[in-house]
């Protein structure tokens, strides 16, 4: 209720103030950006520099270690042949999480190799796989002692939040100052977004094995070593197995985007093909979903499969394991040779020669052709789907996106400023309420404050449309079963699909300025609010379910007197967490011209304009604290 | 499962216990506290340790798990710990091998000062002199229940071959060598505590405690597995900390059993002081429902004998319990002599056997 008296405050502020008051000229920093430029070129000069100091050499080396693993990794899987990949591919996924996974795999690798993309997938792989060793090297160990020691899990926590609210896209431009264009600012961004879920699910199950295990073994006098490694470590195998699966999701969503940066593969032709071909763009997007849902079910089926608590491998058991896996390795390396001996390419070949003939390999371009006939169709005005997204997508623009621009962009700037922070003081209390002023202020200072409330106003609009979506679409999960049987194959898959990937068919699909963000932003975050909605209403107790309905409640009054105020603080969290879902998908349609902070981000990454970047970058990295702080709500700050 | 047979078990193995007498006790705590909360060491010592648990908890948010317990176990004997839940006991036994570090205290196991031991004497206590049997069993889901056996020799770094040969030989012990490759979750809860049992036995420890090791399972299996109990410390003579909320247990199982309340023990005796003459009134109410029959023995009625009684007419062993001497009282109009080694020590006759079983005058007799 207070929330809505501040935001009446805040229109009345809007229609009563006349005049001119954006954000004053003297409270900006203008010299920000030309600073920061100097600062790249001086960043620039002492990486170049013949002697570099320590620091810059930790940097380089670093960089000198990812980019010689992108590079070991990519020259291994052309040395396997494509014959030979695709052999150890599926292999290893038999031998390791059986014939589903596998088979999932083989067709994974069939459809890169037919869509004609079987280089730009190989790349993209090496590219994940590097950043997923790097991630992991970094991830267990610290989930290991985040999983061991409450202190260091309380100490390390903020500044995993911190990493997982900033938006993907918004730290680019620091790593490119830092690392410069190439395989390995790529790796390192994406290392930035993967390792807290590495750190955390690692904890997680540390932490999940259980405390009888753990004090028996202490009993029998085990060191801390011991208990680590006859202990814990093979009873949170599952989990551990878990958070490399989990790595590589993120990993892949982030090796997309990091195309931008010169990250080839994939991402790369993406990217390029949103400006020059859109039906090649598409296409790639497909082969990023296709190696999405292949990694995530082969993964997910290892850690199951070789979970040591359910498999009960007795040493015959064992023996014959021994004996797959040399069979595996046998079979992967006999194909290679035979490969290699009869003279198959390092990658798939586009065509095949025989002695009379040359035939096609791939579909390639049938599928371009398919595809785009697809693109005229949805863009012909004539077209029944096109009388659907083109009025839909007029109508969010013009009646819920412009007036909330015209609010927080045309409002004076204290007005915003203070609804916000008093927003952020009702919903969340004191601490979070300085933190959002203090966010907002500097904003301001760096003289981006239009764009950003720009920015602002197109995540609240696919926060409200992802989050009531998300609440009638979750409460109706939680009243159905079958409902909820049939949503969850289709959050699965959404929720393992790269960011990137969800913009694309919105270009093409509702090509109207700010639109395709705004969508694919809703798709995005959408998964989880209704993940948290649905365990929200699922888990009011059911005493007072049945207390509503012994006192005669119908199904609706149950559902809105009992349920759904209860399921409250869940249903508070989706909207948290949709916040910066959004925020990171709504950045990203800066490249595909929703204009505002995300713009000058592809302006900066596509034109050299670094400092701009960068302030875009902080003011998105601001907004994102902001907004989460001001939805936060009173929930315990060190969540886990 | 266990070939003892159930009545046996109430006649303790051992006579009632060497209290204060033949030889150094294997394991002496003095004073042991154990205050959970922030500041805790600020209280032993100061007048808020007098207080009761709420209101020490409302005045300085300190929780007493263990207040100023003292106890000595002797070799070979079953010292059971018994108090309802709360009552500090799990405590108590954890910070014996500080798996809880006590807060304060003097604690000794075979002579070695615990409180004194480095990171480095402790495990070497764990890992040789002490193992210890859980409520939760505490098995490893990932190893087969031979495995689980030799874990604690593992620990102590003892070679494969050696330590899998002692784990099946303890196996044997309990009867488990069928299932020696199956694990854990493939058992029913009453083998996978055989395996806890067996897995406490294989390291050879001088003490093993037991934490509740039986609440977990059905009353016909503990029974069993109290069986099993009495039958290992006979065959082995191993020293025994028994905890449990359960009295009947305590009475089968203990030599001597310390009963606990609010981490301070209110009553340590035999089982016949305690069902004879229980301290106070909460000890009282916790015996109320246990047929004195079954625990008295004579030596607790008898009276000493005239002279002219010490022979002549049927004789008992001052061991028997009151039950058992009903159908020997029943045949018989005279005096019925207890003999100890085959030496007169009592007399028992219809009226003090009548006594017993009708509740009879607390304070009658007076122990050994």
């Amino acid at each position: 209720m207070q929330v809505g008296g501040i935001v009446l405050l805040m229109l009345l502020g809007y229609l009563l103030v006349d005049g001119d008051y954006s954000w004053p000229v003297s409270l900006t920093w203008q010299e920000l950006p030309a600073k920061l430029d100097d600062a790249q070129t001086w960043l620039l000069e002492q990486r170049t520099a013949p002697d570099p100091n320590f620091f810059f050499a930790i940097l380089d080396g670093f960089r000198a270690l990812a980019d010689w693993l992108v590079t070991a990794l990519t020259d291994m899987l052309l040395w396997l042949t494509w014959v030979g990949t695709i052999a150890a591919g599926t292999l290893l996924v038999l031998r390791f999480g059986g014939w589903r996974a596998a088979l999932i795999t083989f067709l994974a690798f069939v459809s890169f190799a037919v869509m004609g993309l079987w280089e730009e997938s190989m790349q993209t792989l090496a590219l994940m796989s590097a950043a997923v060793l790097l991630s992991l090297a970094i991830g267990i160990p610290f989930g290991v002692l985040a999983g061991r020691s409450q202190r260091f899990h309380r100490t390390i926590t903020p500044v995993l939040d911190a990493m997982q609210i900033v938006p993907a896209f918004a730290y680019l431009m620091p790593v490119v100052i830092l690392f410069s264009v190439g395989p390995a600012a790529a790796v390192i961004c994406t290392m930035i977004y993967a390792v807290p879920p590495a750190v955390r699910i690692t904890a997680l199950g540390i932490r999940g094995v259980t405390a009888d295990s753990v004090e028996a073994a202490r009993a029998f006098g085990s060191t801390a070593a011991q208990t680590l490694f006859k202990v814990q470590l093979p009873l949170a195998r599952r989990q551990l197995l878990l958070s490399v699966n989990q790595t590589i999701m993120f990993a892949l969503s982030l090796v997309v985007i990091a195309g931008l940066i010169g990250g080839r593969g994939l991402g790369d032709v993406v990217t390029n093909g949103l400006y020059s071909n859109a039906a090649l763009a598409i296409l790639a997007g497909i082969a990023i979903v296709i190696m999405a849902i292949a990694l995530d079910r082969a993964t997910s089926a290892i850690a199951e499969r070789t979970d040591p608590t359910r498999r009960h491998l007795t040493d015959r058991g064992k023996r014959h394991a021994r004996v797959l896996t040399l069979a595996t390795f046998a079979g992967i390396l006999a194909t290679v040779f035979a490969a290699r001996a009869l003279g198959a390419d390092s990658v798939y070949p586009d065509e095949f020669e025989t002695s009379t003939t040359v035939y096609t390999a791939t579909i390639h371009d049938d599928l371009l052709r398919w595809i785009q006939d697809a693109l005229d169709y949805v863009q012909d005005p004539t077209s029944f789907i096109f009388g659907i997204t083109e009025p839909l997508g007029n109508f969010i623009l013009e009646n819920l996106l412009e007036p909330l621009r015209k609010l927080l962009v045309d409002s004076p700037w204290f007005v915003v400023l203070g609804g916000l922070t008093a927003i952020a003081f009702v919903l969340s209390g004191l601490r979070p309420a300085i933190t959002t002023l203090l966010m907002l202020t500097a904003i301001g200072v760096m003289g981006v404050w239009p764009e950003a409330m720009d920015t602002a106003s197109q995540v609240l609009v696919a926060t409200a449309i992802a989050v009531l979506f998300g609440i009638v679409i979750g409460v109706w999960a939680a009243e159905s079963p079958r409902v909820e049987r049939l949503l969850r194959p289709l959050l699965d898959t959404l929720q393992t699909l790269p960011q990137l990937v969800y913009i694309i068919p919105f270009i093409y699909l509702m090509p109207v300025s700010r639109i395709p963000g705004i969508v694919a932003s809703v798709l995005y975050a959408i998964p989880v609010v209704i993940r948290l909605v649905t365990n929200g209403v699922r888990g009011v107790p059911p005493a007072a379910v049945e207390a509503a309905y012994a006192f005669g409640a119908s199904r609706m009054q149950v559902l809105a007197k009992v349920k759904v105020p209860l399921a409250r603080e869940s249903i508070m969290l989706g909207v948290n967490q949709g916040i910066i879902l959004v925020l990171a998908v709504v950045v990203i349609g800066g490249l595909v011209g929703s204009g505002a902070l995300g713009d000058m981000i592809a302006r900066g990454l596509q034109r050299n304009e670094f400092g701009e970047g960068v302030v875009a970058s902080l003011a998105i990295l601001a907004l994102g604290i902001a907004l989460d702080r001001v939805t936060r709500g009173r929930r315990d700050p060190s969540r886990a | 499962m266990s070939d003892s047979s159930g009545s046996a078990a109430v006649e303790s193995p051992e006579a009632t216990p060497p209290a204060g007498g033949n030889g150094e006790p294997l394991v002496r705590a003095e004073n042991v506290w154990k205050i959970f909360g922030q500041k805790a060491d600020r209280v032993i010592g100061t007048p808020d340790a007098e207080l009761s648990r709420s209101e020490l908890h409302d005045k300085t948010g300190c929780v007493i798990a263990v207040r100023d317990v003292s106890l000595e176990i002797m070799p070979g004997e079953v010292f059971v710990v018994m108090g309802l839940s709360g009552s500090g006991k799990s405590t108590l036994v954890r910070t014996l091998i500080r798996l809880i570090e006590p807060s304060a205290g003097k604690i000794t196991i075979t002579g070695h000062d615990v409180m004194e031991a480095d990171a480095s004497e402790l495990r070497e206590l764990r890992r040789h002199s002490v193992s210890m049997v859980f409520q939760h069993f505490g098995l490893l889901a990932h190893r087969r229940v031979i495995d689980n056996v030799a874990f604690g020799l593992e620990i102590q770094g003892v070679g494969k071959a050696e330590r899998l040969a002692r784990a099946s030989e303890v196996l044997g012990l309990v009867g488990l060598e069928d299932v020696a490759n199956s694990f854990p979750d493939q058992l029913s809860g009453g083998m996978q505590q055989r395996v806890g049992l067996a897995r406490a036995f294989a390291v050879d420890p001088q003490l093993m405690l037991y934490d509740e090791p039986f609440s977990a399972l059905d009353p016909l299996i503990r029974r069993d597995m109290q069986d099993e109990v009495v039958r290992l410390q006979e065959e082995t003579g191993k020293t025994m900390l028994f905890i449990t909320h359960d009295l009947p247990e305590a009475l089968r199982l203990g030599d001597r059993i310390a009963i606990m309340r609010d981490g301070a023990i209110v009553q340590l005796g035999s089982p016949e002081e305690l069902v004879g003459s229980p301290a106070n009134d909460y000890v009282r109410n916790f015996v109320r429902d246990i047929p004195r029959t079954h625990v008295l023995t004579l030596r607790w009625i008898m009276r000493d004998p005239r002279p002219g009684e010490e022979s002549g007419g049927p004789e008992l062993d001052v061991k028997t319990t009151v039950k058992d001497a009903v159908p020997v009282a029943a045949a018989t109009d005279g005096p019925i002599r207890a003999v100890e080694n085959g030496r007169c020590v009592g007399i028992v006759d219809r009226v003090s056997i009548l006594q017993a079983m009708a509740g009879g005058p607390e304070d009658s007799g007076g122990g050994s």
